[in-house]
């Protein structure tokens, strides 16, 4: 039996090295060879990166035209993504993009375990988020929209009285959705994403759906059964996040922010993915 | 027994069935019954409809692009490496859970109770956060390590207690022979214990590589990039896209590309065993 303990003992510490290969590297060393090249950021402190010639980007999935994914090429893609490789391009290093919970970027959990470098998923600015994990400059503005299916007869709140509203978790619509519940007397279903939301409308397993104006007019218009009614001015603006303890990769983005705006390449990529000229 | 059979006295004129006749009638009545059912599904459903819903030939034709394949990959991959992380480490809590020392089958026990009992995607969600209470944690070859060393942990805990019942399975007999033929119990262990257990437990746990295989479904908690896609996300994440189940329907058939010659295999083997004994 002695032999069978020293082989159980073996086995044991085997398996605790196995697991113990889980390296603790040490936050990911400043992507030297990246800095060198851009003149741009060179005189700054270069940000620290999660991946060394990798800038990290957490997204939520589908949230088109912002993030989605292009089946074509099987990359993510959109406005958040196209602007994400400015700041990327402006640091000399490619953006890799993660699908991630959207409260996991929200809350900044996702900067605490390391897992990305930046947010870039329509996250609308609040307080409470900017304390959890603090935001760029604005870059987007937007608000609150109603989808329902056409020829409901909902135009406006009042008329979900008794009926089912769609909210994505953890988002702007549902906490103006639930701001407003008491006064309407809607019941209030949380969808995990935007898509699987609008597609309860379509469905029939809500009345309604309160999302960002850009993703639900983009919803209306490739499914023409379904109309946006209402708009509800919230003034949002969206912004990237990152972490508490990198504000060198903030100043970067809204450098690179800042010189997009100026040099027309915000424009470009407004106009393809709205077919309009931003808002000035 | 007499006053049982009353019920035929008060009623003389109905004629008692012969217990073929009876078994031919209730055969009949199951017969309607199916009848029914696909009578009400042909009249009810609308053909086109599901089609256009399930099965659309132009979302078919989407689905099976270049992402496809990869998720297909991804799925194998993850459940294979999770499975063989499982192995080792449900092996060594297998003969710790039957160890003379007693701490190491309080150990065993406590680990295999709790990874029992909790589901795997609170396992994978911790794992994914992980990097909060160890700032600098990274998995090696991420997110494949993390997924491994996650599933594999939770599997382990099933595979330990069927690897320890395969090893009492085995006849006390053949340790004493070894035994008395001067084999430390160690090597008769290694070398006439184990390779029996493994034999015995082989089919339950092909049957722990089909469960793995539908629970690598739970991985995009931890974060994936388009790369590291698995099946279930790479069909949801198409479904919600385009507001359709198509592309689900088509990640659940590739499911069955894997589960199904498994399955087969699990039944070939526990047939061969049978033949054995």
């Amino acid at each position: 039996m002695k032999r069978l303990i020293g082989f159980a003992a073996g086995a044991a510490a085997l398996t605790l090295a196995l697991t113990g290969c889980a390296n603790y590297s040490q936050p990911a060393a400043p992507a030297t060879t990246g800095a060198a090249t851009t003149d741009a950021t060179s005189s700054a402190a270069a940000p620290k990166l999660v991946s060394a010639g990798k800038l990290t980007v957490c997204t939520h999935l589908s949230y088109p035209p912002f993030q989605f994914k292009d089946e074509a090429t099987n990359k993510i893609t959109g406005f958040d993504v196209d602007l994400m490789d400015v700041v990327a391009k402006s640091l000399g290093v490619t953006q890799e993009v993660v699908d991630i919970d959207f409260g996991q970027i929200t809350s900044g959990a996702v900067f605490a375990a390391g897992t990305c470098d930046a947010g870039a998923a329509a996250i609308t600015i609040t307080d409470e988020r900017q304390a959890a994990a603090p935001f760029s400059d604005p870059y987007f503005a937007a608000t609150q929209a109603l989808l329902v299916k056409k020829g409901s007869g909902i135009t406006d709140l009042p008329d979900l009285k008794g009926k089912t509203l769609a909210v994505q978790t953890d988002t702007t619509g549902k906490i103006y959705a639930e701001k407003n519940v008491d006064a309407n007397g809607y019941e209030i279903k949380v969808f995990d994403d935007m898509p699987t939301g609008a597609n309860a409308v379509l469905s029939g397993a809500a009345d309604a759906a309160i999302n960002d104006n850009g993703v639900m007019f983009d919803f209306a218009k490739s499914n023409p059964d379904t109309e946006v009614v209402k708009e509800f001015a919230t003034g949002e603006h969206y912004g990237f996040n990152t972490s508490k303890d990198n504000p060198e990769l903030l100043a970067a983005i809204n450098k690179a922010l800042a010189a997009a705006k100026a040099d027309g390449t915000y424009n470009t990529i407004y106009k393809k993915w709205f077919g309009v000229d931003a808002p000035k | 027994m007499t006053t049982i059979n009353a019920p035929t006295a008060i009623q003389p004129k109905k004629k008692k069935l012969s217990p073929r006749k009876r078994a031919q009638r209730i055969r009949i009545v199951q017969y309607a019954v199916l009848g029914l059912l696909v009578l009400v599904a042909v009249l009810f459903a609308d053909g086109q409809q599901i089609v256009n819903v399930f099965f659309r030939p132009d979302l078919i034709a989407k689905a099976l692009g270049p992402g496809l394949g990869m998720a297909l990959l991804n799925t194998v991959l993850y459940s294979i490496g999770a499975f063989i992380f499982g192995l080792v480490l449900g092996t060594v809590l297998a003969l710790m859970k039957l160890s003379q020392i007693g701490p190491y089958r309080w150990l065993a026990t406590g680990y295999i109770e709790f990874f029992r009992g909790v589901p795997a995607i609170i396992v994978l969600l911790a794992f994914g956060l992980l990097g909060i209470a160890f700032p600098g944690l990274k998995f090696p070859l991420a997110p494949f390590g993390t997924v491994w060393t996650a599933l594999g942990m939770v599997s382990a805990a099933y595979m330990a207690e069927t690897i320890r019942a395969g090893i009492q399975a085995v006849p006390k007999g053949q340790v004493e022979a070894a035994r008395s033929l001067g084999m430390p119990a160690g090597l008769a262990t290694r070398y006439i214990v184990m390779p029996q257990a493994f034999r015995i437990v082989t089919p339950p746990l092909t049957n722990e590589l089909i469960l793995l295989v539908k629970d690598s479904s739970l991985v995009y908690v931890l974060g994936l990039t388009t790369g590291a896609f698995e099946l279930t996300k790479y069909g949801r994440e198409m479904s919600s896209t385009y507001g359709n189940l198509t592309p689900l329907i088509v990640a659940g058939f590739c499911y069955l590309l894997i589960t199904l010659p498994l399955t087969l295999l699990v039944r070939r083997m526990e047939a061969r065993q049978r033949k054995a004994r």
